[in-house]
């Protein structure tokens, strides 16, 4: 037991000891996701940028993804010691919104890269929401849902998802925008496809380098991250025709916030070239602005032809939509 | 026998103070997991329930018939295993039976990866087929029956450790009478073996079941989609995409329902007489059949078994390691993971140890059912419910959550690792107080005295067992504490899910090789050291 007590009196210690280190500083909290935190995500390089003009320090608070951010935040309430969530996207926007809990981020946001006009939140990346295979393995990928379908029942795709998993709901959202009233009878087709639905990307992922798939429900800027980090550029997306649905990450300030202004400051600091910069090849998203050749060009282009749903459809619809593609799995 | 009383009251010396341990354990841990659901209950007043998405009883039905399937499945293999091993002696048996043990405290996840690297289309045994015969072999791995696989490697091997060690245990005047009467290999299982593995049986099932009842990533991974998932995913999609609270508690009081069946009825068979002793078996070898069917039960399981976590040392032992070790960030979590190991194998062990004695201190069937049921308690609560329940309990208590943390894991892998820790041990402490109980009262022993004199030099390998069990348990799984925040207190499994997340596959893979090799040294070194300790001191 005596280990059990020194540990419970070293937690506590640290508890007591760290805050009153930073004390002389106002301390900006954000909650985000725990890879936006990582010491390879995005988060050191942005706290570092920001603390150089802030006076201020920021520290980050992780939850297990996005939608655990939101959720923390809602069982804490007013109480909450976050000033800004940053990581919440377009499928859990909406949710945050009816939340009551945040504030209009009152900045004039102005040449972002995508259409903008929603007063809350603050678009900080964005990306769509991919097939990626191999192109060694798969010279002719499928160029639309109707032609994966097609394929023999041996071509396999690995997908997420839609209870557990962001890119497992983009997907039923994306059949949604593409299919409307046929989406049931897509997700029926590709049933025979689908090796395994499971519970977070990072298993999808996994599966697919293991070789266990041919292709697997990922991101546009997926080969991207192949083709910087590894040198590998034998990875592609799939160009479906039916166009892609985005998934664009936000940040959004609390009603609560005790740093308002500094955490303004940081929504505002999370647009500017500087920070953009970061984004690319720390999170693996698009950048919101444009950046130049500060892109690296494994990026390339982001694709045409883009799928939009609207908060308020998805927000009335979104529940049955998963639920009909479940049922049409099953 | 059920419910029957096993023991004479008179033969059991007299032991309040360890009925009342026993008992307080009981009730602290029934107690934790009542304010568990509790502290969810208030937050989720005033907020109506969305009402169920899913059809509840179609999904119980599923994860039951799955359940029930993974258990029988892996007790089957695991005498089996338990069978061949005990009577097989060959070089690298001690890292095969470390690997069986390991199984089950790697992460789940990670044994279905193993199981792929060997089974999956471009496994080891599919590229061996197409090498030889230019086919491809589709070994059809991804639903239900890869589900069982997995479960079946991952608790078919536990079950074969714990039997094992039971086996062990048979004293060697027995095995001797047993073999001067000429016993038959069957006669011999039969007469011999099956009265030493029986008792641990209905604890094991109850444990297996459990464990595939709410196992969620793996069922999830290779299910194969909708069609195969369990109760813990709906539970999880009403806490998480609906935030649902109350749906989500009457779903989790569904399942902690099923599983309580479960748990009395394991905890309501009485062990029937078990001895205890040491490993040191005389050689008895079987003839015939019998030592061929042994060699094959060996084969298959280290192909089935083995084989699946040799590829996971395999995919990542190589250039990698530098790479992974030569990061701070391996070692702070390295540190904090052995930490976290030998405080929670501790605490699990003093739990089990003062359950253990608490229910062999008595003969009233329903208080040994009390003190032994709630031991059980956290593998039927869902995780997730008991991620927000903690969570809620912290901030409800007026304490920071990140400084709550560690303490949190600690508790919550030391009540992971319980019901297994007292599968471990109660039935060598049911044994000891039926057969010595009357000499120990007429010697007049303490409860002290007969731990010391009496029960540790009995229990002591299996305590090692206990503490390899529960340590490599608590490297960390950090489930529990997922709303935290806590990003400075990582574990090993947590850097491998982390770089996981973040197209790392290959750092994923060399730490997923490291945790199973500290498992494995734990594994072999542990009830080696315990069991020489006890064997200097009896």
């Amino acid at each position: 037991m005596h280990s059990f007590m020194r540990f419970a009196l070293a937690a506590v210690v640290c508890a007591i000891a760290f805050p009153a280190l930073a004390a002389d500083k106002p301390v900006l909290n954000v909650y985000t996701y725990d890879s936006f935190a990582a010491e390879w995500g995005p988060g050191p390089a942005l706290k570092a940028g920001f603390e150089k003009t802030c006076g201020c320090t920021v520290e980050f608070t992780t939850a297990e993804d996005a939608i655990s951010t939101l959720r923390k935040v809602q069982l804490e309430g007013t109480s909450t010691k976050a000033d800004v969530v940053v990581g919440l996207d377009t499928a859990t926007s909406g949710d945050a919104r009816a939340t009551g809990l945040f504030a209009p981020h009152g900045l004039t946001l102005e040449g972002l890269s995508l259409p903008w006009s929603d007063a809350d939140f603050v678009p900080f990346d964005y990306g769509y929401f991919a097939y990626v295979y191999n192109k060694q393995k798969t010279p002719n990928p499928p160029k639309s849902f109707e032609e994966l379908i097609a394929l023999p029942p041996s071509f396999k795709i690995v997908i997420e998802d839609p209870r557990s998993s962001t890119p497992g709901l983009g997907n039923v959202l994306w059949v949604q925008a593409a299919y409307g009233h046929r989406a049931p009878e897509i997700w029926k087709g590709l049933k025979p496809h689908i090796l395994t639905m499971t519970r977070g990307w990072s298993e999808a992922y996994g599966l697919f380098l293991d070789g266990q798939a041919d292709m697997v429900l990922s991101y546009t800027t997926s080969p991207a991250y192949h083709a910087i980090a590894e040198n590998d550029d034998k990875y592609a997306y799939a160009p479906f025709t039916e166009g892609f649905v985005p998934q664009v990450e936000v940040a959004g300030l609390l009603k609560s916030a005790a740093e308002a202004e500094l955490g303004k400051a940081f929504l505002a600091f999370l647009v500017t070239p500087e920070a953009q910069k970061v984004i690319p090849t720390t999170n693996w998203m698009y950048p919101v602005i444009d950046i130049g050749a500060d892109l690296p060009a494994a990026f390339g282009t982001p694709p045409e032809k883009v799928l939009e749903i609207d908060e308020t459809t998805l927000a009335a619809n979104g529940r049955a939509w998963v639920d009909a593609a479940l049922a049409a799995l099953e | 026998m059920l419910l029957s009383p096993r023991l004479n009251s008179l033969t059991l010396p007299y032991r309040p103070l360890r009925l009342i341990a026993g008992a307080g354990i009981a009730l602290a841990i029934a107690g934790l997991v009542v304010l568990v659901l509790l502290a969810i209950l208030a937050t989720a007043a005033g907020e109506p329930s969305q009402g169920s998405r899913v059809d509840v009883w179609h999904l119980v039905w599923m994860t039951t018939s799955q359940a029930g399937l993974s258990t029988i499945l892996s007790l089957i293999a695991g005498v089996a295993l338990a069978w061949a091993l005990n009577r097989l002696r060959f070089p690298g048996r001690d890292l095969i039976v470390g690997l069986f043990a390991s199984a089950i405290v790697t992460p789940g996840l990670v044994v279905a990866f193993g199981l792929l690297a060997v089974w999956g289309r471009s496994g080891w045994v599919n590229q061996a087929a197409l090498a030889l015969t230019g086919q491809s072999l589709e070994v059809p791995l991804f639903g239900l029956g890869g589900i069982l696989a997995a479960h079946v490697i991952l608790d078919g091997t536990f079950a074969a450790r714990i039997l094992l060690s039971r086996l062990d245990a048979i004293p060697e005047k027995r095995l001797k009478t047993g073999q001067s009467l000429a016993l038959g290999p069957w006669q011999r299982f039969s007469v011999i073996d099956w009265p030493m593995l029986q008792p641990s049986l209905p604890g094991l099932a109850a444990i297996i079941f459990l464990l595939a009842f709410t196992s969620f990533p793996v069922v999830l991974l290779i299910g194969g989609g909708p069609a195969n998932q369990t109760l813990e995913v709906a539970i999880y999609a009403a806490v998480r995409l609906d935030f649902d609270l109350r749906g989500a508690v009457t779903l989790a009081l569904v399942q902690i329902g099923i599983c309580s069946v479960i748990i009395l009825a394991a905890s309501a068979c009485a062990p029937v007489s078990a001895s205890t002793g040491t490993s040191a078996a005389p050689r008895w070898r079987d003839r015939g059949v019998a030592r061929a069917a042994q060699w094959l039960i060996l084969a298959v399981g280290v192909l089935g078994f083995a084989l699946p976590l040799l590829a996971i040392l395999f995919d990542g032992i190589g250039p990698g390691i530098v790479d992974v070790t030569s990061r701070p960030s391996f070692w702070k979590a390295l540190a904090t993971s052995l930490g976290l190991g030998t405080g929670s194998a501790l605490l699990t062990l003093a739990l089990a140890l003062g359950i253990g004695m608490g229910r062999a201190a008595t003969g009233s069937p329903l208080l040994r059912i009390g003190i032994g049921a709630p031991a059980y308690a956290y593998l039927a609560v869902p995780a997730v419910v008991l991620s927000l329940g903690a969570f809620l309990l912290v901030r409800n208590a007026g304490l920071m959550p990140e400084a709550a943390a560690p303490v949190v894991v600690l508790v919550a892998n030391a009540l992971l690792s319980l019901p297994f820790a007292l599968a471990t041990l109660a039935p060598p402490l049911d044994a000891i107080a039926e057969r010595r109980g009357r000499l120990i009262r007429s010697l007049g022993l303490t409860g002290w005295q007969q731990f010391r004199a009496v029960e540790w030099p009995l229990i002591g390998r299996e305590a090692g067992v206990v503490l390899a069990l529960a340590f490599c348990f608590s490297l960390g799984d950090l489930g529990v504490i997922a709303l935290f925040g806590t990003e400075d207190f990582a574990t090993l499994p947590f850097v491998m899910y982390r770089a996981l997340g973040a197209y790392r596959t290959n750092d994923a893979a060399t730490i997923a090789a490291l945790m199973l090799c500290i498992s494995l040294a734990a594994f072999v070194l542990l009830p080696r050291l315990f069991g020489r300790l006890t064997d200097a001191s009896s």
